[in-house]
């Protein structure tokens, strides 16, 4: 057991640590659009200096970084309170997606714009009667020569304004049994086909969309991972996205959790012994988090594959993000839940993070069956 | 970065778990429970192999392993709820070693390391001990007051043997005046000790929910087990989460307390509140999962419940440590707010 940095790791963080320092953008601007053009010159600063996507094999233009490394790289950005990249469904779920399942050719054209935010990725798979049991949905792929066309609504596709592509998951085959008649796609979003019309969320932004397709056409090479196949290639994308984030959202609750700390000990609320017990919680379950988050990369390094054990880092974080902000907002009193608070929004974007990637229910579903091996519910 | 056991370690905890199965299956907890009395045999069978001093420096006779390899052995005899005075020594020994004077180690550790001569680790106030683990067999009383500790010979206190809920190990009341005074660190002699009664917790709870999943893919109700309805899975998912976490902040507290003593404070605290947080909701699930046949005496569930309201009560307790973590963070942040 060695819960230090190495020597390469170390002096990967530092220099890391040196750059971020050097040419941090500085604070998001606030509106939609003005905060996701900053993020996408943030992300073309990181690539043009190879940071955009370290944990990629350097033949797709990565650091070959470790998982350790990877992790230490959303840790740094968390802290130094930088900005994501604004491709990250790219960067964290297509990327990855396609260095399993795609073929050379894909790789070959979609990886780098992936990495410069050239090219902006979206997910396209949930749909109004398809969120949790989404192997069930809907929209439906035919062929049409050479190409396939795609008909049917996407919902909640976070960035879908700003995209160029999109990972869409649809059916091909009503006849087969749901898991198997799916199949994923590499949908261009610039055409007649598709029409993105904004959701507002309870923030106020419209962070996320509804995807109308009408007759959308993808040419039969932008299947990934073979027809018929598209469950099992989804299932990559969800893998990555559940055990990828951890450290960097992690880092992003101690963040605002030392903020909160350093604020009610300036007022004096830390003396309330409720107060103080009630924080002491909170920095259990983030260090918990980490430390867990920590143990599953181990369990990755040695094993292989990310396993379901990422639904519960995914679970402790948002269970404490939730409970933070709520805290927040009670400890600090009505002004934080008045104008240009940042602590009113965050308690409201929270309200999300049960709900996205997965809800909490569905992740217990996954730990129950899968882990703990239960039976499944008829 | 290596967040798991070394080999050796592994082989340490499946050596201990084949042990243990043989020797402490519920038959034997049942026996030694309702005649309130430990296999002796079992005890020495542990001493022999070396387990009582696997801590303790080698110039005492120890194996001079870690607090990492402690807590695997005390995590396990969690798991196998093997009544021993083990845990109660070994906590002695972890404050004597770290706190004590070299005459207090060269007096004390040979026979803790043998378990030939024992000892025993309590909080007390004004001399008093209310439940003191094994006190009564122990050569040598450690107690604890604020920042400071005094050892007690055993027959120079008056030891008043107890029943508490926990019919598997024995508890008794500890009263003494004066003492011989620790003179080192006994904050993290007792950090220390608090990391493996955490481990045995961790223990505690994973033998429980094992218990629950087991019964829960068995016991049928509507014709259905009862693992597929989803209050049964969730709340066996939820012991997933609360075992595991405390599994994660106990074994940084070994790490810390083997590797990096400025983490230590914080990091047995942080095990300790988990520890005890999660051995008790873990334990009563458990039980609620197993309905009415967990609520009786002859099934086996409820010596884990019972070890778990002993532990979290022993050292500091789960909301003193929530206390303490905020205490050091809001401390750690002001002194690099104002460097
Ligand atoms: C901020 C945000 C961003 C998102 N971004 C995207 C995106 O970019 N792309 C995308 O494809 N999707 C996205 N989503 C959608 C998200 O993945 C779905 O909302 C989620 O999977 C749940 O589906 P649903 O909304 O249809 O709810 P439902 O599945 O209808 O669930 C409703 C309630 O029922 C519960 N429930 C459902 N099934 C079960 C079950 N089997 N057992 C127990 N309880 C159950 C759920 O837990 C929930 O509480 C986003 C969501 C949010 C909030």
């Amino acid at each position: 057991m060695d819960l230090t940095f190495n020597e390469s790791e170390s002096s990967f963080r530092d220099e890391l640590r040196a750059w971020i320092k050097a040419n941090h953008p500085g604070e998001e601007p606030a509106g939609e659009d003005e905060g996701y053009a900053f993020r996408r010159d943030w992300q073309r600063q990181l690539y043009e200096a190879g940071w955009a996507a370290v944990h990629w094999p350097t033949e797709y233009g990565g650091r070959d970084a470790t998982l350790v490394e990877a992790a230490i790289f959303n840790e740094e950005l968390a802290r130094a309170r930088a900005p994501f990249p604004a491709n990250v469904l790219g960067l964290l779920l297509a990327g990855p997606t396609l260095m399993i399942w795609g073929s050379d050719e894909q790789k070959q054209r979609y990886l780098d714009p992936i990495m410069s935010g050239d090219e902006i990725w979206c997910q396209g798979f949930s749909e109004p009667e398809a969120g949790s049991d989404l192997a069930s949905l809907k929209s439906k792929a035919v062929r049409d020569g050479d190409d396939w066309l795609v008909t049917g609504q996407k919902v909640w596709t976070s960035g879908a304004q700003y995209s160029k592509w999109c990972m869409l998951v649809a059916r091909t085959d009503f006849d087969a049994p749901k898991h198997k008649g799916l199949t994923y796609f590499i949908l261009d979003m610039e055409q007649e086909g598709v029409e993105v019309r904004p959701l507002r969320q309870i923030t106020g932004d419209p962070e996320f969309n509804e995807l109308f397709l009408e007759n959308a056409r993808i040419p039969a090479e932008n299947v990934v991972g073979g027809e018929g196949n598209g469950w099992t290639v989804a299932l990559t994308t969800l893998m990555n996205e559940r055990a990828g984030l951890a450290f960097g959202l992690q880092v992003g609750m101690k963040v605002a959790l030392d903020e909160l700390t350093e604020e009610l000990a300036a007022s004096g609320k830390l003396n309330d012994p409720l107060v103080a017990d009630k924080l002491g919680e909170l920095h259990i379950k983030c260090e918990i988090l980490r430390l867990t988050a920590y143990r599953g990369l181990t369990a990755t390094m040695k094993y292989g594959q990310p396993g379901p054990e990422g639904s519960l880092t995914k679970w402790m974080w948002s269970q404490g993000n939730q409970e933070l902000m709520q805290f927040a907002t009670e400890a600090l009193g009505p002004q934080s839940l008045s104008d240009g608070s940042a602590w009113g929004r965050s308690l409201l974007r929270s309200r999300g993070n049960s709900i996205e990637g997965g809800t909490t229910e569905v992740l217990k579903n996954i730990i129950a069956e899968r882990v703990l091996g239960l039976p499944r519910k008829k | 970065m290596n967040f798991d056991f070394t080999e050796d370690q592994h082989e340490i905890k499946r050596t201990a778990r084949d042990l243990l199965t043989k020797r402490s299956g519920f038959e034997q907890i049942r026996e030694a429970a309702e005649a309130e009395a430990y296999d002796e045999s079992l005890f020495k069978e542990l001493c022999e192999l070396g387990w009582a001093g696997i801590a303790v420096d080698e110039q005492y006779g120890g194996a001079g392993l870690g607090v990492v390899e402690l807590m695997i052995l005390c995590e396990e005899l969690g798991f196998s709820l093997a009544g021993s005075p083990f845990l109660a020594n070994a906590i002695g020994g972890l404050m004597i070693e770290h706190a004590g004077s070299d005459e207090q180690r060269a007096q004390w550790l040979p026979g803790i390391a043998t378990g030939e001569a024992t000892a025993t680790l309590a909080l007390a106030t004004d001399g008093v001990a209310a439940v003191v683990p094994d006190a009564d067999g122990a050569a040598v009383i450690v107690l604890v007051e604020g920042d400071s500790a005094v050892l007690v010979a055993r027959g120079d206190a008056e030891v008043e043997p107890l029943t508490t809920i926990d019919p598997s190990r024995r508890y008794a009341r500890v009263t003494a005046s004066g003492g011989d005074p620790l003179p080192g660190d006994v904050v993290g002699g007792l950090a220390r000790a608090e990391v493996a009664l955490s481990a045995e917790m961790v223990g505690v709870a994973q033998r429980s929910m094992e218990m629950a999943i087991e019964y829960a893919k068995e016991r049928k109700q509507f014709d259905t087990p009862i693992g597929a309805f989803q209050a049964v899975s969730h709340r066996c998912a939820q012991m997933l989460f609360d075992t595991e976490g405390a599994r994660s902040a106990t074994y940084f507290g070994g790490w810390a307390a083997d590797a990096d003593e400025s983490q230590l404070a914080l990091a047995a605290a942080i095990a300790k509140a988990a520890a005890s947080d999660s051995a008790h909701s873990v334990t009563n699930s458990s039980i609620q999962v197993h309905g009415g046949i967990g609520f009786t005496w002859e099934a086996d569930v409820h010596w884990f419940f019972k070890r778990a309201q002993l532990d979290a009560s022993m050292l500091r307790s789960a909301s003193t440590c929530r206390a303490l973590v905020t205490s050091i963070t809001a401390a750690s942040l002001a002194s690099a707010g104002g460097a």
